[in-house]
């Protein structure tokens, strides 16, 4: 059993690693929490340390040995490139993985733990493909996209890391497409528009992961030891004309069977939906994963595909009535607050600055192009 | 009209009387299917009395009716997209609804004769191993109508793979209940304790001429009993006779087929010469045998990796398979007749 005390998060302004780091922090056994991106966390940390830094950079590999940093989560990878451009999604994707498996590989490494976020698209989506995709099987096609490529190098890096340090225990997590109220991904704006587009003739068969049951695997396997890698998705299959019928939106079969990525650039003009073209072939051919590996253990998610399904299209019947806008200042309200109370308590008074307190100490170079 | 629409009080009468007429129709429509049934019921006991033999074929009918009324049903349910498939894709209640369109065939059109179907367990895995013929594979649909009015189970058919690729079958075959035909598919199946359907012959089944009828092609390398073994699940040998004379195949036009794409193309005395009239298939009359089944769970546990014994089984139940055709054949008197 490794110990984890001292946590480094990567890609901590987005969901996955924003929300791990808020699980972390009710955790009193976490003695040290540091969240690394190049943007600010989008959710209030307590007691997260946030360093301004690029994985890319080589001094990664100091500050986990500054830090005495025992446990690494990479949340950092990019699925959605709407999110940056193609070119960015890309560096992080691979480059980062890479300079920051390096950094976890050297042999002064203090690092005992390294958990992964994969995605399933690693199994590509082909008209052939087994029905179920355990975690031992391999793609037969070639990569169709740059980002199945990036995928195929960021877990051969896992890999080598796996060789490199045996006794180090590393989780390679490979999630499905997650829906969920905080979170919009390409699958909540397809769903979102009155008419869905999908390939004329085709109906697949599609799984989703809740975003609390993402959080929940992905917290659970920082603080337990869970070696291996695991599928990661709600039970149980949706059909895309189900889950079009769900949201109760039209089916439209807009998309020619002959040539989908074409006609998909060409309603991303239109509609901006916003499908990269790893998921455009999804919604052709689908794609389905095993997860009986996760159930052994994990235990049994939350929601199923269909409840993830379901609630989500429920989320967005109220959101299209009652606006999901929070209080428009209530993160910088909370931060004065917080540090109000830190005043009072006779401590040394914190400037607020972000969300979430920031080291200076941990970077030497703090290069101006990491400001938010 | 204008003296009626005027007045107040006689504006009410006509209300009232349009929603009496409404009520009423309404009455009747939800009672005419019925009214008409035992309508059609009577006529059919009269007709038979006075002509001495079936006129109206009620059982026919009736199939008719269940189809159109779960058919509506199942749309209902679908409209909300509230209904559940299996990881493979399967839809119960949808498949059974299509039950009754294959029904007609079974009973009526290809007169199915069956045997020894009482060798089908009703619940617990079993592997189906059948012959594959008739271009279409339409066999395989016969043989699931026999099993489901039999055990009322459905055995998932084992297709080839490229049918994920082909438009409307991508979705109609896996919510039918086929899916793909490789090793980790089918045992996933039989783990789950369910019926597979099984043509180890594959394509080379169904595309062999009309010449070559009944004489079976090569078992696959005995993949098949690897995956029935492993799973410690009886194989369950069939003998399908009738289906290689529905498409009488007299020609491959292979350059054809490559190019689109096919395991073959195929030229019958009717296709493609009448066009789409070309695609109704012959009624011959059909047996469908059902042979013992061959019990895997007295082999060891590792006994799936022994290349001899597959094989040994596999020859087993293809001669099986073979000696079942030469018998039923040498019972059928007439293609057509039976």
């Amino acid at each position: 059993m490794v110990a984890t005390r001292r946590v480094l998060i990567t890609g901590v302004s987005r969901f996955w690693g924003g929300n791990l780091a808020r699980r972390l922090e009710a955790d009193p056994t976490v003695e040290r929490i540091v969240a690394v991106d190049t943007k600010s966390p989008t959710v209030n940390l307590e007691r997260t340390d946030f360093v301004p830094a690029d994985i890319r950079h080589s001094l990664i590999g100091k500050l986990l040995h500054a830090l005495d940093i025992d446990t690494v989560v990479h949340a950092g990878l990019i699925v959605d490139p709407r999110r940056a451009g193609a070119r960015t999604v890309h560096e992080t994707n691979v480059i980062g993985t890479m300079n920051l498996i390096a950094a976890c590989s050297a042999a002064d490494s203090p690092v005992r733990k390294l958990v992964v976020k994969s995605s399933t698209a690693v199994y590509g989506s082909e008209p052939d493909d087994p029905s179920l995709w355990s975690e031992t099987m391999v793609r037969k096609a070639p990569a169709r996209d740059g980002f199945t490529r990036d995928l195929d190098e960021v877990e051969a890096y896992v890999h080598d890391f796996r060789l490199r340090k045996p006794e180090a225990v590393v989780t390679l997590l490979r999630f499905a497409n997650v829906l969920g109220s905080r979170r919009d991904t390409p699958f909540a704006r397809l769903f979102g528009l009155s008419v869905v587009p999908t390939v004329l003739g085709f109906d697949p068969r599609l799984q989703f992961l809740h975003e609390d049951d993402a959080v929940r695997v992905l917290e659970q396997a920082t603080l337990d030891d869970r070696p291996g890698t695991f599928n990661v998705a709600g039970d149980g299959v949706v059909l895309l004309s189900q889950a079009v019928a769900i949201f109760g939106k039209v089916n439209a079969p807009l998309i020619p069977f002959i040539a989908p990525g074409l006609a998909m650039a060409a309603l991303n003009r239109v509609a901006t939906v916003g499908l990269p073209p790893h998921l455009t072939r999804l919604l052709q051919f689908g794609r389905v994963v095993d997860t009986t590996a996760l159930r052994d253990r994990f235990g049994a998610m939350e929601h199923s595909t269909l409840d993830t399904v379901r609630e989500h299209a429920k989320q967005r019947w109220v959101r299209a009535v009652v606006e999901d806008r929070a209080y428009p200042n209530e993160a910088e309200l909370e931060e004065f607050l917080r540090s109000r109370r830190v005043a009072s308590n006779g401590h040394e008074k914190e400037q607020p600055v972000g969300r979430g307190r920031r080291v200076a100490r941990a970077t030497p170079r703090r290069r101006s192009k990491a400001q938010p | 009209m204008t003296a009626v629409t005027s007045s107040n009080g006689t504006g009410g009468t006509a209300s009232r009387i349009l929603e009496r007429r409404r009520s009423a129709l309404k009455k009747l429509r939800a009672e005419l299917p019925m009214a008409a049934m035992s309508a059609t019921g009577t006529a059919a006991m009269r007709l038979r009395e006075m002509t001495g033999r079936d006129v109206i074929d009620l059982e026919s009918l009736q199939d008719l009716v269940s189809l159109a009324y779960r058919i509506s049903e199942v749309r209902t349910e679908h409209r909300g997209g509230q209904h559940k498939v299996d990881e493979f894709g399967f839809d119960r209640t949808w498949t059974e609804a299509l039950v009754p369109i294959f029904r007609v065939l079974y009973r009526r059109y290809w007169r199915v004769d069956v045997s020894g179907i009482s060798v089908v367990p009703s619940h617990g895995p079993a592997m189906l191993v059948s012959n594959h013929s008739g271009v279409l594979p339409l066999d395989g649909a016969m043989i699931e109508v026999a099993v489901h009015d039999e055990v009322d189970r459905i055995p998932r058919a084992l297709v080839a793979s490229w049918f994920g690729g082909l438009p409307v079958l991508s979705w109609l075959l896996r919510r039918t209940g086929q899916t793909t035909g490789t090793p980790d598919d089918s045992l996933r199946l039989l783990r789950r304790g369910e019926l597979v359907l099984v043509f180890p012959e594959g394509v080379r089944g169904t595309g062999k001429p009309f010449s070559e009828r009944y004489r079976l092609r090569r078992f696959g390398r005995g993949g098949f009993v690897e995956v029935a073994l492993r799973a410690r699940a009886p194989i369950i040998p069939i003998s399908v006779v009738g289906s290689e004379e529905i498409y009488p195949m007299i020609a491959d036009l292979q350059p054809l087929a490559k190019m689109i794409g096919m395991p073959y193309f195929p030229v019958t005395p009717t296709f493609p010469w009448l066009g789409p009239l070309g695609l109704i298939p012959l009624p011959s009359k059909w047996r469908i045998r059902f042979h013992p089944m061959v019990r895997t769970d007295e082999y060891p546990a590792d006994a799936a990796d022994d290349p001899s014994l597959v094989m040994r089984i596999s020859d087993e139940v293809r001669d099986t398979i073979q000696e079942g055709l030469v018998a039923e054949l040498a019972e059928r008197k007439s293609v057509f007749r039976g």
